[in-house]
């Protein structure tokens, strides 16, 4: 089975260094990368099936990065369940290898911890110099934690599935995100959550 | 007797080719075991996941003090970490980085690593093998990126050769990078100072000592706690906010409000050799931090609780803690040529601390 992260912003494909419109702003989208983990399926008894832990960086970017491939019984499934972001256990348990290495700049070096979800670009309504935005979410401890389960139901079980990841929820998601007053999260604490609670709704599996 | 020679000789070349055959297709580094000093609790590091070797100690010893870390090939980890100050930024209040400029801190002392739980003043890195990577990306310390660094060291033949020998395996990784820098400073141990030997019993104290050793366990002993002369807590000891660095240490890390202007308790081993003092460096004598303790203070609500009411300390009480205080050093660790620069030796050219 193939999962398949399509990045969009609202209804277009996001493609770095493209812009796109977001009431009556208009923003350039720079950086888009998140980490998925803990993949499993859930069955139509409710019974979940664990895939082994692995981590995967979704970036932008790169478009190897958003294909996921893995083998799972088979059966009927009802739902996928995966974590957005890097566990606990991970952020404590010093430098990591592989899609977790520090080097992908997806690590805060003074401040332990993996940043979950990064979101970088410019935005005619910022007013910080070039007129950027950067929100760099992450922080893993009791309140401050960013990671999210994510639960998305099947309508059609197929080889191949689509999520769909929406950037644009990022800002127009339950918490209203301005970029002119709030360009920057640099620091895990009350504003990455509000925009975790924000991203945690991003995913959608696409209809066919 | 002819016979005999030719024996002998396919003998040897025998045990040439063996051990050639050993030496160049087997990965076998030399372990090396941490010692733990007698009466110190359980080292928190956990060795199994990065077992010492004398391979992955000399890689980790090259690292320290190679200036290619940073940017512009100027700043290793031994220019902010001095081994004649116990490894911390000794004369400067604020440590230097690349490019003229200057970090908001003073690089504290490096020993007794493998005890600590986090590190950095305000305890924001929750690993020992993590903390290089705090350092080498700073813009204001050593300002290179990672993928630099490693590129760099790919190229070069003997630090090849030398990953192959510790990790038996040249391709240079972030992990074994981080894990040889580990190696080398969890060999910083500081356990013989004075004080350690008149633990033992093989040594005495004189009299101010002995007098300085009980104000110290009346007076300081709750937060620089025997044998690490730390409790690892974080605390706010009544040092007003500099302005222009605007550092409240733990809260940065934890967004408690309760926690500002807490910073990790400093060992007290080798204070005498350590100047200047506090997280920035603000105290440049020994004396000044006992002026502060009794006099200069700024206790508010979040200053702990045991020094609400300051920490009153008569002159006579602060010339025997002084005493006291220089049985901590421990000149065989400030002078041990294993922890130097590779090939050079120890630096004796430390300048004359004249603030104590």
């Amino acid at each position: 089975m193939t999962l398949h992260f399509q990045n969009q912003f609202g209804n277009e494909i996001l493609v770095p260094e493209q812009s796109y419109l977001l009431n009556g702003d208009t923003l350039t989208i720079h950086r888009f990368k998140y980490y998925i983990s803990h993949i499993q399926l859930i069955d139509e008894q409710g019974k979940k099936v664990k895939l082994p832990v692995q981590y995967y960086l979704i970036d932008a970017a790169d478009s190897n990065s958003s294909m996921i491939q893995f083998n799972i019984p088979v059966g009927k499934y009802q739902s996928i369940q995966f974590l957005l972001g890097v566990d606990s256990t991970r952020n404590l348990s010093g430098v990591q290898s592989g899609e977790l290495d520090p080097l992908h700049g997806m690590f805060w070096t003074w401040n332990s911890g993996y940043i979950m979800a990064k979101l970088e670009g410019s935005a005619t309504s910022s007013q910080i110099a070039g007129k950027q935005f950067t929100y760099h979410i992450g922080g893993f401890r009791g309140n401050n934690n960013t990671t999210r389960v994510i639960t998305l139901p099947f309508y059609v079980i197929d080889k191949c599935i689509t999520i769909v990841a929406d950037a644009k929820k990022w800002f127009d998601g339950p918490n209203e995100l301005s970029i002119s007053k709030e360009p920057i999260c640099h620091s895990p604490g009350a504003l990455a959550v509000r925009i975790a609670n924000n991203y945690a709704y991003m995913f959608s599996i696409l209809s066919k | 007797m002819k016979y005999q020679k030719t024996i002998g000789v396919i003998i040897i070349i025998g045990v040439i080719c063996c051990s050639w055959i050993a030496g160049s297709n087997y990965f076998k580094p030399t372990p090396v075991k941490f010692l733990v000093p007698k009466g110190w609790p359980e080292p928190l590091y956990d060795f199994k996941s990065n077992p010492l070797t004398k391979e992955g100690i000399e890689l980790g010893r090259q690292l320290f003090y190679d200036t290619r870390l940073s940017k512009d090939g100027t700043i290793s980890c031994g220019t902010c970490h001095q081994q004649f100050g116990g490894f911390n930024t000794y004369d400067h209040s604020l440590s230097h980085g690349y490019n003229n400029s200057l970090t908001t801190r003073n690089a504290p002392g490096l020993f007794n690593l493998a005890w600590h739980k986090e590190f950095m003043w305000d305890g924001g890195i929750s690993h020992l093998d993590l903390q290089p990577l705090a350092p080498i990306t700073a813009e204001n310390e050593m300002a290179e990126s990672l993928q630099n660094v490693i590129t760099k060291l790919q190229a070069e033949k003997e630090y090849r050769r030398l990953f192959k020998a510790a990790f038996g395996d040249e391709k240079i990784s972030t992990q074994k990078l981080t894990k040889a820098i580990s190696q080398f400073v969890l060999t910083l141990v500081s356990s013989n100072s004075k004080y350690d030997r008149v633990m033992r019993g093989v040594d005495t104290f004189i009299l101010p000592e002995k007098l300085g050793y009980k104000i110290f366990k009346k007076k300081c002993v709750s937060c620089h706690t025997e044998p690490m002369f730390t409790d690892f807590s974080y605390r706010n000891i009544g040092m007003p906010l500099d302005p222009f660095l605007k550092d409240v240490g733990r809260m940065k890390i934890t967004n408690e409000p309760s926690d500002s202007l807490k910073f990790k308790v400093p060992s007290l081993r080798n204070v005498m050799r350590s100047f200047p003092y506090g997280h920035d460096g603000r105290f440049f004598s020994v004396m000044t931090v006992m002026e502060h303790y009794r006099k200069n203070m700024v206790p508010d609500p979040r200053t702990d609780p045991l020094l609400q009411n300051r920490l009153p300390l008569s002159n006579f009480e602060i010339g025997q803690l002084t005493a006291f205080l220089h049985t901590l050093t421990d000149s065989s660790f400030l002078r041990n040529p294993n922890f130097a620069a590779p090939g050079k030796g120890v630096s004796t050219t430390a300048p004359v601390d004249i603030h104590n």
